[in-house]
């Protein structure tokens, strides 16, 4: 697991990848937090590279939006494979927080 | 890292018969144990050497010449673990006796050197030997550290086990089965059979978020909270709303979990179930055939106070078998790194249908395990089967 970050008028897109799980849902929070800034005006999350994520790995992301919803960052995720899609529908995870096809889409989202 | 840069005193007991050897001892290292470095005691033999470590602990290391009167050096070699089991001693040996070397060393010398003594190489020795006890003592504080750990995981996994139901209601007109095959490091999964009004029952299958300890606390609150809302609520939907909204007060740590709670009525053959984000349920067919029921469009309760929670009916026929799942079954892998995926527990059940409820709960647990073979799975296994018979 890992993060990779670029930083484009106040939207952060981040790149995560592997497999997302207890072993090191602590770390992908702890980089999550580096990533973006109060500041900040979005965050997109991009799921491309992304191989597996457990119940701790959501749990970071139900932190991520709350954190963010707290400093009015915006906040959505992108390019999920079928199943990664499929465990934020089952969960219902996807009914409060947006997730868009492609990052060009979740970037026109956040107003980028 | 060396003695000197540890910042702390060392203390070397010194065992030699020749009474030169301390004011040279002294006088050769004065730098070291001006600064603190070290700090030597003597002995004259081994039986004083053994004395001075059993009234002083703080003696970090030995270092003996091995022709002493009344004990030796190699005799104090062998006692010196009933004493002091994490000291380690390094053997003054005459310059080329390697006989009596080799024999040192079996006894558990940790290194020797050789009269006439070079005190630079001795200074040398010293650090290494300590810097090993130093090592030691830190892979010993980490082996308690770790047995505490375990022994909290051991108290999660016991209390996981306990709370789950073992013994199945068996009747004429349905048979039941639950069975969870826990993760090494302690998953979250539960089930429970809550027996209601009017000879309904309520079947409940839940994942809580993350593993451990908190996992385990949050199982318990959820499966209580679950228990009492069963009782009192009109219908799964309400029941999970309850427990909603509940978790969600005070939860800083946004732990979550996701939840099936179904109630089952022996009189009509309907199921009515509630999804919170929970893999919805599975129904096998007498001929083998499947159909997994709609999602509710619930979420994982803890997440969102207020959610409402709808749930949905279906009515189950005579040989109907319904399976509820954790997804430690349908995420399970192999070691192509594959999913087992529904369709594999589907086609399972296609193939071979199951005879009754036990048959069937124990197919699924055979299945993640036959798929997974030798690869150590992260989450726990767990399955919640009713069957209709009548």
């Amino acid at each position: 697991m890992g993060i990779n970050a670029e930083r484009a008028d106040g939207t952060v897109i981040a790149k995560a990848d592997g497999r997302i799980d207890s072993s090191n849902s602590r770390e992908f929070h702890s980089e999550l937090e580096a990533v973006v800034a109060d500041s900040d005006a979005a965050l997109v999350l991009d799921f491309e590279d992304v191989a597996y994520i457990s119940s701790a790995g959501m749990r970071v992301i139900l932190l991520t939006a709350k954190s963010l919803q707290k400093s009015g960052t915006k906040f959505a995720l992108c390019s999920m494979d079928d199943s990664i899609r499929e465990v934020f529908k089952i969960s219902g995870f996807d009914k409060i927080i947006e997730i868009h096809q492609s990052q060009a889409e979740a970037l026109s989202a956040v107003g980028a | 890292m060396t003695t000197t840069e540890s910042g702390q005193k060392h203390k070397i007991l010194v065992v030699d018969d020749e009474p030169d050897l301390e004011p040279l001892m002294l006088q050769r290292m004065r730098r070291y144990i001006r600064t603190g470095v070290y700090e030597f005691v003597f002995a004259r033999n081994g039986v004083e050497a053994l004395e001075a470590l059993d009234m002083d602990e703080s003696i970090d290391m030995v270092l003996s010449d091995i022709n002493m009167p009344k004990m030796d050096g190699l005799t104090l070699l062998e006692r010196i673990p009933d004493v002091a089991p994490d000291i380690r001693a390094v053997i003054i040996s005459a310059y080329g006796d390697m006989k009596n070397i080799r024999i040192a060393m079996n006894r558990g010398a940790f290194d020797f050197v050789t009269k006439p003594v070079d005190f630079d190489d001795l200074k040398f020795t010293i650090d290494r030997t300590l810097q090993h006890i130093r090592e030691w003592r830190e892979a010993l504080s980490a082996r308690d550290k770790l047995v505490v750990l375990q022994n909290e995981l051991n108290v999660a996994s016991m209390m996981q086990q306990s709370i789950l139901p073992n013994k199945f209601a068996r009747n004429n007109d349905y048979k039941l089965f639950g069975t969870m095959q826990p993760a090494r490091n302690v998953g979250g999964d539960f089930f429970d059979v809550v027996g209601l009004s009017d000879g309904k029952v309520g079947l409940a299958i839940a994942d809580v978020s993350g593993k451990g300890v908190p996992a385990a606390l949050f199982m318990m609150s959820s499966r209580t909270l679950l228990k009492g809302a069963a009782m009192r609520a009109d219908g799964p939907g309400e029941a999970l709303s309850e427990v909603n909204d509940v978790l969600n007060e005070d939860n800083d740590a946004c732990m979550f979990v996701t939840m099936i709670y179904a109630v089952y009525d022996p009189e009509t053959g309907e199921l009515t179930y509630a999804d919170g984000g929970h893999d919805p349920p599975l129904v096998v067919h007498a001929d083998g055939s499947t159909t997994q029921l709609p999602v509710t469009e619930g979420l994982a309760l803890g997440v969102l106070p207020g959610f409402d929670y709808h749930q949905h009916s279906h009515r189950l026929e005579p040989g109907d078998t319904v399976v509820l799942y954790t997804d430690g079954v349908t995420e399970a892998i192999n070691s192509e790194e594959e999913q087992l995926g529904l369709h594999r527990l589907r086609e399972a059940f296609e193939q071979n249908p199951p005879q009754d409820a036990e048959d069937a709960g124990h197919r699924v647990i055979d299945l993640v395990n036959d798929f997974a073979g030798d690869v150590p799975q992260f989450d726990d296994t767990t399955c919640l089967v009713l069957r209709r018979e009548a």
